[in-house]
């Protein structure tokens, strides 16, 4: 049997994966580092699938990497990692070969949660999940000769996908189970002028409902998706967004896991601190005995980053920052989320000035640790941070709710850790204007 | 790496830099002129903020361990290695806006009507910076960051005769356009 040993493993070439290895090779360039991803291609930007999917992005913008660029990393594609074995540091892929590490990191990601409809019976052509390249390949072809879309999920990546979609021409449906659109992520107020705008684009929407039959012709191709409603939709694409699930089944039988979870300090090391573990697949447990997981792409980069730097060094060091926070141009509605709410966090909210406009802040013993922007996103850069920072803002959520200006107070500029701060000079007292 | 400092008692809140910034990056004509007739009206990478007698043009500060850099979904910021300036790639940004809300300072503008996130990048493709040429009260100046030490030292030297030089003028500040 086939035997290799590195110093570093990563397990998943995706946003967390790739920046470990990268930032890895550049922090300790005499390491032997080796990437191992399933998945026939490595290095691209999984957020683009849908502006790809819908025909409005050359594929050659997809990639941050292309093979050949080496910098001075071993990539191996289409090989899946099948079991670990922790005493004896090494994995077994599929193909049997086993790879030996000094350290580890895992990345695996997520894989798309499959909905009910599909659990006990033969999926139909014509049905997809949006997650991967190779998928998202076979979407872009197949859309071609059917134009009419159903999408299940009205999350991020579903609403993202319809408006793509729709902005492309074809006629999409977009089904959710809660009342109304991104439920986990947005209360009805803010989701409302989106839902409108999406309306007005064209997109139907359809909440508080789900799918709960299909039909296929002949071929075997979906021709059509029955609402719970009992209304029946024809579709010849139905694209599957509602969500993923940690891809841990390699490590399930480890002691890695916790209550289900793989769970990381945030030093982003795992039980074993010669294992690290980063990005989607993983939950952090913050120093106030919560567990976050902040599945997004700039969380994933600087995870990876933050991993490769870690990984043989004496003094690992923390994550800067725990949250999950998304921003969207939803065909030119600014969409800003903090994050949701918290058990018993209340809100405060400003509505307008204008139609489809709508600020929104949850707080929790006067911390922001939620809400989101719609419509007018001014200030939101500073937001995030005074929320990452778990400021005090009880003097000032009127200000935040509708700020005078783009920017806040000096005192936020100069809290953040950075190696160049503020740069501007003193004010000084007597300063007339 | 050469930044744009701020003197920030110089700056009298005129907005010349903005204006400036607008026309000459933003612009297809280049002259104030032709730049506002033009739609989408072209916009500025520095902005004049503040308030209560303050005011503060603000725009990259270039970060050495960036946010945005981090956040960025499609590729389009980046890093000069040369400069060390962040710069957006106009041609990958599709105006998402998740940089904007990785900023910490709130320098980064979405240009909605443009898709693209507007950032100052120190005209660093140009002999010298715009804004930084433009400013009347030269509250703006291009500075090595590793001499920001003297430039303070020099501050604190000339504070106490501006000051004074402020009072005796009733408080009034004086342009001089011809330095
Ligand atoms: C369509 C879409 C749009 C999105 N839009 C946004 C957005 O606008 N903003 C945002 O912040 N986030 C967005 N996201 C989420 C973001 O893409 C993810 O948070 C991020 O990609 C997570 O990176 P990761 O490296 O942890 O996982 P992934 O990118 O999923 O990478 C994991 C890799 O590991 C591989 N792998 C898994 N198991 C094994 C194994 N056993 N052996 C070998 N390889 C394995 C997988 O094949 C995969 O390539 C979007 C996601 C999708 C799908």
């Amino acid at each position: 049997m086939n035997e290799a040993n590195f110093d570093l493993v990563v397990v998943g070439g995706g946003a967390a994966g790739f920046n470990a290895a990268l930032s890895c090779r550049a922090r300790y360039p005499e390491k032997r580092v080796v990437l191992v991803d399933q998945e026939p291609e490595v290095g691209y930007y999984r957020t683009l699938l849908p502006m790809f999917m819908a025909g409005k992005l050359p594929e050659e913008k997809l990639f941050f990497w292309r093979p050949g660029e080496g910098m001075g990393l071993e990539v191996r594609t289409n090989v899946k990692v099948r079991s670990l074995d922790r005493q004896a540091k090494r994995l077994t892929l599929e193909s049997g070969e086993t790879l030996g590490y000094q350290c580890l990191i895992l990345a695996p990601g997520g894989r798309p949660v499959v909905p009910p409809v599909f659990e006990r019976s033969v999926t139909p052509d014509g049905v997809f999940p949006v997650r991967s390249l190779g998928v998202a390949r076979e979407i872009k072809a197949w859309l071609l000769a059917h134009r009419d879309i159903v999408v299940l999920g009205g999350g991020l990546v579903g609403s993202k996908t319809s408006v793509f979609l729709r902005l492309a021409g074809f006629s999409v449906t977009l089904v959710e189970r809660e009342a109304h659109i991104l439920p986990t992520v947005l209360s009805a107020n803010t989701a409302r002028p989106l839902q409108r705008h999406l309306e007005n684009m064209g997109v139907r929407v359809c909440t508080g409902t789900t799918i709960d039959r299909f039909k296929a012709d002949a071929a075997g191709a979906v021709k059509a998706v029955r609402l719970a409603t009992g209304e029946w939709v024809p579709c010849g694409t139905f694209l599957v967004g509602i969500g993923s699930t940690p891809d841990v089944g390699f490590i399930r039988e480890t002691d890695l896991m916790r209550d289900g979870e793989l769970v990381v300090s945030t030093t982003l090391q795992t039980v074993d601190p010669a294992i690290f573990a980063i990005g989607d697949a993983v939950a952090i447990q913050t120093p106030d005995g919560a567990r976050a997981h902040p599945w997004t792409w700039p969380q994933a980069v600087a995870q990876g980053k933050l991993a490769g730097t870690n990984a043989f060094s004496a003094s690992p060091r923390p994550l800067k920052r725990t949250t999950r926070v998304n921003a969207q141009n939803i065909s030119g509605v600014p969409l800003m989320i903090l994050g949701g709410p918290g058990v018993g966090s209340s809100i405060e909210a400003r509505p307008g000035p204008g139609e489809g406009v709508w600020r929104e802040f949850f707080l929790d013993d006067s911390r922001i640790v939620g809400g989101a922007l719609v419509g007018d996103i001014a200030g939101a850069g500073p937001l995030h941070f005074t929320m990452a920072n778990a400021e005090d803002v009880s003097q000032r959520v009127a200000g935040l709710l509708a700020p005078r200006t783009r920017a806040f107070r000096p005192s936020t500029w100069t809290r953040l850790g950075q190696s160049y701060r503020a740069r501007n000079f003193a004010v000084k007292e007597s300063t007339p204007c | 790496m050469k930044v744009i400092a701020v003197h920030v008692d110089r700056c009298t809140g005129c907005k010349t830099c903005e204006l400036f910034c607008a026309t000459e990056r933003g612009s297809e004509g280049k002259t104030l002129l032709k730049a506002v007739q033009e739609t989408p009206l072209p916009q500025a990478r520095v902005r004049v903020e503040g308030g209560d007698g303050v005011s503060v043009p603000l725009q990259c500060r270039h970060c050495l361990d960036a946010p945005c850099l981090d956040a960025c979904l499609t590729g389009a910021l980046a890093r000069d290695e040369e400069t060390g300036m962040v710069w957006v790639k106009d041609d990958r940004c599709i105006g998402c806006w998740t940089c904007v809300m990785f900023c910490p300072y709130g320098v980064i503008y979405p240009w909605a009507e443009r898709k693209m996130a507007l950032k100052c990048d120190r005209c660093m493709h140009m002999e010298s910076s715009a804004c930084v040429d433009v400013c009347p009260t030269r509250a703006l100046e291009i500075v090595e960051i590793n001499q920001l030490g003297e430039v303070f030292a020099e501050k604190r030297r000339s504070a106490a005769s501006v000051a004074a030089a402020v009072a005796g003028k009733g408080g009034a500040v004086v342009l001089d356009l011809a330095k």
